[in-house]
């Protein structure tokens, strides 16, 4: 039994790090420019197909898949900015949410024409890894290695590089940022690129690991929403923790009632969190 | 020689209008101040001239080139840099992150490492506190921040919002007197100040700012002179 729950917490913290990545791509976008970007599962999803094409029809290793479709993710952030986000961001939050979900439906619209809702696999294993009586596949082990890299990427360039600062002082302050020369429209563009940029990474680690139609991205969307609530809106660390509790969560629980119940306790720990306190474990930004 | 020119320009917010047909020159090297009442449309004048309010009408011309349609990070790269009101930090960040996103635009960081020791000179509290979060200092120390990362900016133009205000009289000395030192050094500078007194006792020309317009404008002592501007600003 000990044994058992100690391997569900280990494999929980694996995945939690891949949740924690993506929703960092949700609060980071949100932080930035108080858009709640309602397409952060279905770019997800494309993540997961970018993934699955580079691989298993061009025959590249997944993991070096990952770095074309960061690219892609950070172009298609870029377009879906210019497209459907700037323009309304100064409008009431009403408009950014159907903005967002405008785009949401047209991705998946256009992902169920091209590649049905019937699942996909992405298919490679590298083994396991055996740690005494608790055995891990290594896939979870090198994914959740790589979303712990991204983050300490993402903070990096948050924290010590020009833009990344920049992104941080337009996020708090607008109008100061222009006055210091700042281009706060090229920023922004940038934020919903590299919050993008993360959800079609997260995508492709989650790809890695299990089967995914179009439509999967919907639940992760969920689930970045919970972590987010968790965290904070708009603190990427508290992304990370919400991640790690939400991924523990789901390998605690079945060890002791059915899986079924997983998303039933998710959710009312996400009401609970509204209710107790609104700002997050960690505090929002 | 002017370095910046507002030529008849008319700006607002939304529908309503708050500057008619405002002109005003900055010269070179020269302190200009501007005064008035609250709500007469300084700040506005102000957010106008850097770019983040677009004129209505009027143009505004920096070293004899048009820049009224220019972004607002546009004019601060090229040298035309605003101190808000309010300072307007970046609270989450340190001293230090707040001075070097001053230091944003090509042409300040080519002078980064000079503007950084003159910053640190001109303001000794500062440099104890680099790595402070700047949403947890007083007042004062906001100030002097916010004026320290105006001028990382490199200012061709060192625009002013509110230097004085909510400050204990101390410190507006000590802020009055770096004021004087950097117009010795040569910057152009344009200082909006609730302080009427002090403002035109430090500036060399000064426009009387009322409902939107300027009401009166000559050398400060003439202002200072000036028998409505003794009654209703200085209270003499």
């Amino acid at each position: 039994m000990l044994e058992q729950l100690l391997a569900s917490v280990i494999d929980g913290l694996l995945l939690g790090f891949i949740y924690g990545l993506a929703a960092m791509g949700l609060t980071l976008i949100f932080g930035v420019m108080e858009v709640i970007n309602l397409a952060h599962g279905p770019i997800m999803a494309l993540g997961m197909f970018g993934v699955y094409y580079l691989s298993m029809e061009m025959g590249l290793n997944p993991y070096l898949a990952l770095i074309l479709v960061a690219v892609l993710g950070m172009v298609l952030g870029l377009v879906i900015y210019g497209i459907a986000v700037h323009r309304i961001l100064d409008a009431p939050e009403l408009s950014s949410l159907l903005a967002t979900f405008s785009v949401n439906m047209m991705i998946i619209g256009l992902g169920t024409a091209f590649f049905t809702t019937s699942p996909y696999n992405v298919e490679f294993s590298m083994g396991s890894l055996s740690l005494g009586p608790i055995i891990l596949p290594w896939n979870r082990v090198a994914s959740a290695i790589i979303a712990v890299a991204a983050t300490a990427l993402l903070y990096f360039f948050l924290y010590r590089t020009p833009p990344g600062k920049a992104i941080r002082a337009v996020s708090q302050n607008r109008d100061a940022a222009e006055l210091m020369g700042i281009p706060s429209t090229t920023m922004l563009a940038l934020s919903f690129g590299i919050g993008s940029m993360l959800a079609t990474v997260a995508g492709g680690l989650v790809a890695t690991l299990f089967s995914f139609t179009i439509l999967s991205g919907a639940t992760y969307e969920l689930k970045s929403f919970v972590i987010v609530v968790l965290g904070g809106l708009g603190n990427p660390a508290g992304a990370l923790v919400g991640g790690l509790i939400l991924g523990v969560m789901e390998g605690v629980i079945p060890v002791f009632i059915e899986t079924s119940w997983v998303p039933v306790i998710e959710m009312v720990l996400f009401v609970l969190i509204l209710l107790v306190k609104p700002q997050g474990l960690l505090g929002a930004k | 020689m002017a370095v910046l020119e507002v030529k008849n320009v008319s700006s607002g917010y939304g529908e309503v209008q708050i500057l008619w047909d405002v002109s005003l020159q900055l010269e070179k090297g020269k302190l200009t101040s501007m005064v008035g009442g609250n709500g007469v449309g300084k700040t506005t004048l102000m957010r106008t001239i850097v770019g983040l309010l677009k004129p209505w009408q009027g143009s505004i011309m920096f070293n004899g080139k048009e820049v009224t349609k220019l972004s607002a990070h546009t004019k601060a790269a090229e040298g035309i840099v605003l101190v808000p009101e309010g300072r307007q930090l970046f609270t989450d960040m340190t001293v230090y992150e707040n001075l070097e996103l001053g230091a944003f635009s090509p042409r300040a960081k080519a002078n980064f490492s000079r503007n950084l020791e003159m910053v640190y000179e001109m303001f000794p509290r500062i440099k104890e506190r680099l790595n402070q979060l700047t949403g947890t200092m007083s007042g004062g120390e906001q100030q002097m921040v916010a004026v320290g990362r105006g001028l990382m900016a490199q200012p061709e133009i060192l625009m002013i919002d509110e230097l004085s205000l909510g400050l204990s009289p101390l410190l507006v000395l000590d802020l009055f007197q770096i004021l004087l030192r950097l117009k010795g050094e040569g910057y152009t500078i344009l200082l909006v100040e609730q302080n009427v007194q002090m403002a035109l006792a430090i500036s060399d020309y000064a426009y009387v700012v009322a409902d939107g317009k300027i009401e009166l404008q000559g050398t400060s002592k003439e202002v200072a002179n000036n028998a409505h501007v003794r009654e209703a600003y200085l209270g003499i």
